[in-house]
């Protein structure tokens, strides 16, 4: 079967062409002209590198998404922008997948697994301590949170409608925060890094987190699996570390970092009288920190991969022991 | 069919190019109680929407003739592609629209004097993104340079660190069809306005002589470097281009009895020379002045902080309301028309004299005689050239 992957030079991206590669399938890499592709070639290794393939042009050319998709059997659409401002993310996002939607619209793909993000959810209605999983409804105000969110948001919206019109056989994967070897442990689900110290909102919820390998089979699994059109799966470890957690791990690995630790119950306020803060200076501190975004990004939630356990035939096969010295060392 | 706005109610703005720069439009644009913005428009549906959703903006167009026949603006903000200027903004000043386009005006300065002569023609204004003119920290240079601290202005260093590791540097370094590649100066036509007008502030000749060399770092196909020497009948000038160094835009300005430095990240300005005492007593007295100045600039950051004043972009506020204004009395425009052709000008010179000097490079932009790129530039109709340009 021939796959064909985006963003698969980056860091989730290449891992999914290795399990694809080990599965025994025949992989095109969409790159960019400037991609490099050091990594994914040691990540694949040289004895599996000839199944892989590597077709560089522009996801918001048409032609270019059309040359890539002919003869893929499963698209797995891995790229996205991580960073920048609101038009640089739609820029590296949205755009690139309506062209690529369009192409397998017309080319007509068997299978299009689309990596999205636990994020995409409106988890500031749920109740504290609720329990997150693919029922809840994707956030229905995307402008008001971070960029990179709302880039995601609209950008699965593309996808779904695709689908909705019946010509997509799409698949949604959710991962959360996904971590790993030269990412480490830290992310803003824990709290914020101001000058060096990361600011830590509470130590006792559940991070929803997901190592990057078990990220990966999910994603190949969302490919494979017959009869799952149409459905959408959060993809987490079974064990989600709590923020004392991964700074224990840290610590262990002989990398301590500094933080400070203010309680879970002040983020809210603290959220709101910096929003108010920004709107009285007019943006002399830009809106990062909003309820809204605090909310969705910091309240204790309960989560699940049960679905994904289940349908996508798949199992996280490390133990966060493992997987948090593997991603510090 | 909406009317265009009284001279009691805000000025109706409308916005046409919604990439990187809009937002810094946007959010200084809600800041002026004259003004407000009624309508976006891109060519990507997704980056008018994304626009519209983050500012509240309830009208949002794909299509740049139905959103002035439509919302009837009074003024446009153009922010799209510099290769797209010329064509958008005839566009907006023959729907009788006034026009503030982002830096660089034109491609050229033919195309600059035709656009001001359209404006005049319909008895419009325009005005052209030279915005760091009206940064708190160089309207502070202005006012002491008028007072007489530096003697008479003799010479002006500016200088633009700019790392192509930055958001739009990478993208433009890692794409060979990025439209800034393909202006006539490549990455240079898109970045030296700003150093250059903040030394045509002082060097007023029309036609300067104009020394200008570009060159390519190791690791990349285009040239990523430029100096230009600048000689006026009294003032000279030197403007570095360098993506070597940190992001930062410095610049000095020498007089016959002072200098004086501009850091606009900052918003610093401080006095850096002459020595006031002879010998060694210059080694105590020169820091002991510097300690005292940054100590007086300290103390009115910290007011201005807590009078939430410090803002990136102010100087795109204070020109927007200065243009604002004058659209509403009559009034002379903040930028002059003769001034915008002046600078655009001068652009054209430098990227041919350093075209000139580097005629065995090949590469995009450069490679291209100034005629093809009138030629190319008179072709562009607004909607096919924006088609072309990403953010
Ligand atoms: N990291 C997380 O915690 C996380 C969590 C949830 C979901 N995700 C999603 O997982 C996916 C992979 O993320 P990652 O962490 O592996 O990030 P990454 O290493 O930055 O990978 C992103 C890839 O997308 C490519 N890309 C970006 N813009 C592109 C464009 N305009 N055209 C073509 N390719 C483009 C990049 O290409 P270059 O190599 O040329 O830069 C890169 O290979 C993304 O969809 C992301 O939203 C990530």
């Amino acid at each position: 079967m021939m796959m064909l992957v985006t963003g698969g030079a980056g860091f989730l991206g290449r891992r999914v062409v290795r399990e694809l590669v080990r599965e025994g399938c025949r992989v095109r890499c969409f790159l960019r002209p400037s991609t490099r592709i050091d990594d994914l070639r040691e990540c694949v290794g040289t004895r599996d590198w000839h199944a892989v393939e590597t077709f560089r042009g522009d996801l918001q050319d048409p032609d270019d998404c059309r040359r890539a998709v002919a003869g893929a059997d499963i698209v797995f659409h891995v790229a996205a922008g991580l960073s920048g401002g609101a038009a640089v993310l739609f820029a590296n996002t949205v755009m690139p997948t309506r062209q690529l939607v369009a192409a397998c619209e017309t080319e007509g793909v068997k299978r299009f697994v689309h990596v999205s993000s636990l994020g995409v959810y409106g988890a500031g209605s749920l109740r504290r301590h609720a329990l997150l999983d693919e029922s809840c409804p994707v956030d229905p105000h995307p402008h008001l949170r971070d960029p990179y969110t709302y880039s995601k948001i609209v950008q699965e919206q593309v996808c779904r409608e695709a689908f909705e019109r019946g010509r997509l056989p799409l698949v949604v994967i959710r991962p959360g925060v996904i971590y790993g070897p030269g990412r480490g442990l830290l992310s803003n689900r824990i709290g914020l890094t101001l000058g060096g110290t990361l600011v830590r909102f509470g130590s006792r919820r559940p991070l929803p987190y997901v190592y990057v390998d078990h990220c990966a089979t999910a994603i190949r699994q969302a490919g494979l699996t017959p009869g799952i059109e149409g459905e959408t799966f959060n993809v987490l470890d079974d064990h989600l570390p709590t923020a004392r957690e991964v700074l224990a791990a840290c610590r262990r690995a002989g990398r301590p970092v500094r933080s400070l630790w203010l309680p879970e119950s002040a983020i809210g306020p603290l959220s709101s009288l910096y929003e108010r803060y920004s709107r009285w200076s007019e943006g002399q501190l830009p809106a990062v920190l909003t309820r809204y975004r605090s909310d969705a990004m910091w309240k204790p939630l309960k989560f699940s991969n049960a679905r994904a356990r289940e349908r996508l035939r798949w199992a996280p096969h490390l133990s966060f022991e493992e997987t948090a010295q593997l991603s510090l060392a | 069919m909406p009317e265009r706005s009284t001279s009691s109610e805000p000025l109706k703005v409308a916005l046409i190019g919604c990439g990187q720069i809009a937002d810094a439009h946007l959010q200084q644009i809600a800041r002026i109680r004259s003004a407000r913005v009624i309508a976006v428009c891109d060519l990507h549906a997704d980056l008018a929407e994304q626009a519209a959703a983050r500012f509240g903006i309830a009208a949002r167009y794909n299509d740049p003739a139905e959103m002035l026949a439509r919302e009837r603006p009074d003024v446009v903000q153009i922010a799209t592609p510099a290769h797209t200027h010329h064509a958008v903004a005839r566009l907006c000043l023959a729907a009788d629209c006034h026009v503030y386009v982002e830096k660089p005006f034109t491609l050229t300065a033919p195309e600059a004097e035709s656009l001001l002569d359209l404006a005049a023609e319909r008895g419009r204004l325009a005005c052209v993104g030279h915005d760091q003119l009206f940064d708190p920290a160089w309207l502070e240079v202005r006012d002491r340079i008028a007072r007489g601290e530096l003697g008479e202005v003799r010479h002006v260093e500016s200088t633009l660190g700019y790392p192509l590791s930055g958001q739009f540097g990478a993208l433009v370094a890692s794409d060979p069809r990025h439209w800034v590649r393909r202006l006539p100066g490549g990455l240079f036509h898109n970045t030296i306005s700003h150093p250059l007008y903040r030394i045509t502030e002082f060097l007023k000749d029309d036609r300067p002589q104009i020394d200008a060399r570009w060159r390519t770092r190791p690791g990349f196909n285009f040239p990523t470097e430029l100096r230009v020497d600048l000689q006026g009948a009294s003032v000279s000038g030197t403007l570095t281009f360098a993506t070597t160094i940190a992001s930062q835009r410095i610049t000095r300005i020498y007089g016959t009895t002072g200098t004086l430095e501009c850091e606009l990240d900052g918003q610093i300005v401080r006095r850096i020379g002459p020595a006031p005492a002879p010998g060694a007593f210059a080694k105590l007295l020169t820091p002991w002045r510097q300690r005292r100045e940054a100590a007086r600039t300290f103390r009115r950051q910290l007011g201005r902080f807590a009078r939430g004043k410090i803002h990136y972009f102010a100087g795109l506020k204070s020109l927007c309301e200065r243009f604002y204004d004058a659209i509403r009395t009559g009034a002379a425009p903040p930028i002059p028309p003769a001034e915008i052709v002046r600078v655009t000008r001068i652009m054209d010179e430098i990227f041919e004299t350093a075209r000139q000097r580097d005629a065995s490079t090949n590469w995009g932009g450069a490679e291209r005689r100034g005629s093809e790129w009138k030629a190319i530039a008179r072709d562009s109709r607004p909607a096919a050239a924006m088609r072309e340009s990403l953010t």
